[in-house]
């Protein structure tokens, strides 16, 4: 379920939004900068578990408590909280550009905003096993849509198009999967908070999270390479959803044109998964640092917040790929690298304290 | 109690998010399905022509379309202006009982005019358009776009769907090539090649069944040839057989026909279809300069034979016959690329690129010069292998 759960927390926006500013970046390396993401994102996840690996029943806002009382406790929150605050603006430019621009332009941007979080309010006010199981299901989506979109491209597939390999230079390249990595982030600092519950996460020594990274990865290379070589790394550069590009030129021979519905009917339920795991980690973040024993009643006020904080981002189509390229990847990393390695610093000098109260 | 609390509050939110099922609700009747539509320079400086091949839904029925109760005609022709092709559009809203719907729009036919002033706001608004699909094709005619779309042409009820099949079965006669918006968009924005447009035009080529004698009395779209294209610009024609030299570089065109004249004869012709064909373009870069060996390599049979000597007979001067017909038509093709438009459709910048990707950096910048004064060698080797059911030989001997 944890694997199901990464997937489903990245595959959404990293296919098309993120591929879009991959080709923009790096032109026809994009399919490489995704490569070289996913490898980083395997050492943040990885880097993630080693930090709550000797107290595998702790989440990080609870390591915090534990090693510096409360105000760590409260900052590290503020710190996840403030993530997914800033993760909902991207999230919400895949989902609601999806929605609007193809299909819907007529209808009020709210509507978009307010669906997906009535939705998404509703799957997290039953708890993690609800989610984690739609989570299985749009696994199930997920790979169907991979093989759809695989075939009805196969006809317009060309390899050349992705030559010639590196031209873009390691640099360039390099600094492009900084996009995919913050992709990564989302999936890691999910972690952060349910890693604990992750059935036997001692024993499976990271690999659950390196699995799902990994899994991620090959989903979505797959879309990266589907991108380059049918439309071009210079026709993908030119769309805010380059898988509504890929979707919109796939068929299945002359009977079945276009794919966009399909993606939209796969695709929705790991989408409304990622606003699901939004509030989620607010309103957990937002209960903590209150000092409630449960999130439920910080959903709304969540919702609110987050419903809010979406609405400005994707107002205009400018702002929002403005954010997405040049805010979100400078807000979400910092958090997502930074904090497990200060968490891990504090474990470290403070190994003495932790075992004597493990004791 | 509050079980039921809950209840009532998610169907009050929910209730009235369902009445957005009725923004942007577009029923069937109320739409305009354009079959095909055509770019034209408008009669008022600054503005463009925009046509459109509306299918009429109470009138195209059946196979041959013959009305049942209907009078008009399959499809309901319409023209407007506006200084954008998006204006244009809106104005049609003002003659047009109902709204213009793309998604089924099966052709796009620019004027030579139009192609010639460049057609950047065409790509970017047919691609910007989420209605539209990519596989919509897309074609230049010297005749008006206007009369081409109105046309009543081919088998099908519906004339723009009939240029598609044509379109759709473009690689038998190997006369055209076949593009569409996903290739013209690609071919726009590639760095290392120029875009090439289908042709088609109005022949007298149909053959009334009420005036037999009038033979090619009715005009017919045909599919022939193809536009050149540099800077986004119309540059100039291809023939139909620099249309298929084309075929060979961009849609790897392994089959095709072509007739020779007997050895013996000027007037007596044997007809070689080739087939298995393979073309390998090598590039390379030699002393500052790009240099391309274009290799096809085809077998081929004698399909039509009209030469009065056998087929065994002919072999090889049939073979030799068609590596001069083949060799004369890639040279052609690449002669026009190079020297009378300088623009590189052949797509032979993207095999440089690929290869060469340092020197592209320097070469790439004014790649269309570089490619008008490449070096491009054309070696063919082409062998006849069968004539098909008959025997090689005369018969008995």
């Amino acid at each position: 379920m944890f694997i199901a759960m990464i997937l489903n927390i990245m595959y959404v926006k990293a296919i098309g939004v993120t591929q879009g500013v991959l080709a923009r970046v790096a032109g026809q390396d994009m399919w490489l900068a995704t490569l070289f993401g996913t490898l980083e994102g395997v050492v943040l996840v990885y880097l993630t578990y080693v930090v709550i690996r000797r107290t595998p029943d702790k989440d990080y806002i609870q390591l915090g408590q534990l090693m510096l009382g409360r105000w760590l406790s409260s900052i590290v929150a503020l710190a996840i909280f403030a993530f997914f605050l800033a993760a909902f603006g991207p999230i919400m430019i895949t989902f609601v550009y999806h929605l609007r621009d193809y299909f819907l332009p007529d209808a009020p941007l709210w509507i978009f905003v307010a669906t997906s979080l009535i939705v998404g309010a509703i799957g997290c006010y039953y708890g993690l096993e609800v989610m984690g199981r739609v989570a299985v299901i749009g696994l199930l989506f997920i790979f169907t849509l991979n093989v759809l979109i695989t075939l009805g491209s196969l006809q317009e597939f060309d390899i050349w198009n992705l030559l010639p390999v590196m031209e873009s230079g390691l640099p360039k390249t390099a600094k492009a999967s900084m996009h995919y990595l913050a992709d990564c982030a989302m999936a890691t600092m999910m972690g952060t908070l349910i890693l604990p519950l992750v059935k036997n996460v001692e024993k499976g020594h990271g690999r659950f999270g390196v699995l799902g990274i990994l899994g991620s990865g090959l989903v979505i290379t797959i879309w990266a390479i589907l991108e380059g070589a049918v439309l071009s790394a210079e026709v993908t550069s030119q769309y805010t959803l380059s898988c509504m590009k890929l979707a919109r030129n796939a068929h299945l021979g002359t009977f079945l044109q276009r794919y966009e519905m399909i993606m939209i009917a796969l695709y929705s339920l790991p989408a409304l998964f990622e606003v699901m795991f939004c509030i989620y980690g607010t309103s957990v973040s937002m209960s903590r640092i209150f000092g409630l024993k449960s999130n439920r009643p910080m959903i709304l006020p969540c919702c609110i917040v987050l419903g809010l904080f979406g609405y400005w981002v994707i107002e205009d189509h400018f702002r929002a790929l403005d954010y997405l390229e040049n805010y979100w990847p400078y807000i979400g990393l910092p958090i997502a690298i930074g904090l497990p390695i200060v968490m891990l610093l504090l474990r470290v000098l403070l190994s003495h304290k932790l075992q004597r109260k493990s004791a | 109690m509050k079980r039921i609390f809950c209840c009532l509050l998610l169907l009050v939110l929910t209730v009235p998010l369902l009445a957005s099922c009725t923004m942007g609700l577009r029923q069937i009747n109320e739409l305009a399905m354009v079959a095909a539509v055509g770019l034209d320079i408008g009669d008022k400086p600054g503005t463009i022509q925009l046509s459109a091949q509306i299918i009429r839904p109470a009138d195209a029925r059946g196979q041959t379309g013959a009305p049942s109760g209907g009078t008009g005609e399959p499809i309901y022709s319409i023209s407007t202006e506006g200084t954008s092709i998006f204006d244009a559009i809106r104005n049609m809203g003002q003659l047009s009982s109902r709204r213009v719907y793309w998604a089924h729009n099966f052709l796009i036919v620019m004027s030579e005019q139009y192609a010639r002033k460049g057609i950047d706001d065409m790509i970017d608004f047919f691609t910007r358009n989420h209605e539209l699909r990519m596989n919509t094709w897309v074609a230049v005619s010297s005749d008006k776009p206007a009369e081409v779309i109105s046309t009543v042409t081919g088998l099908e009820v519906v004339p723009g769907e009939a240029v598609d099949r044509l379109f759709r079965d473009h690689r038998i006669p190997a006369r055209a090539p076949g593009t569409n918006m996903r290739s013209l968009e690609e071919s726009y924005l590639s760095r290392s090649t120029e875009p090439v447009i289908a042709r088609v035009s109005l022949e007298a080529r149909g053959i009334s069944n009420k005036k037999p004698g009038e033979h090619g009395s009715i005009k017919q779209v045909e599919l022939r040839g193809a536009a050149a294209f540099r800077d986004n610009k119309m540059v100039g024609w291809l023939t139909t057989n620099d249309a298929r030299g084309v075929l060979f570089f961009l849609e790897k065109l392994n089959k095709g026909l072509e007739v020779i004249s007997c050895p013996d004869s000027d007037t007596n012709t044997i007809t070689l279809e080739f087939n298995e064909t393979k073309l390998k373009v090598t590039p390379s870069y030699v002393q500052g300069r790009p240099r391309f060996d274009v290799r096809l390599t085809s077998s081929a049979d004698i399909v039509e034979n009209g030469c009065s000597e056998s087929t065994e007979q002919l072999r090889k001067a049939a073979s030799e016959g068609l590596d001069q017909e083949l060799t004369t038509l890639l040279k052609d093709v690449i002669d026009k690329a190079q020297h009378k438009y300088r623009s590189d459709f052949l797509k032979l910048g993207d095999l440089f690129r690929n290869k060469y990707p340092v020197e592209w950096k320097k070469l790439g910048r004014d790649w269309n010069d570089a490619f008008a004064e490449a070096e491009i060698t054309v070696e063919v080797e082409a062998t006849v292998k069968s004539g098909v059911v008959k025997a090689t030989g005369k018969g008995i001997k």
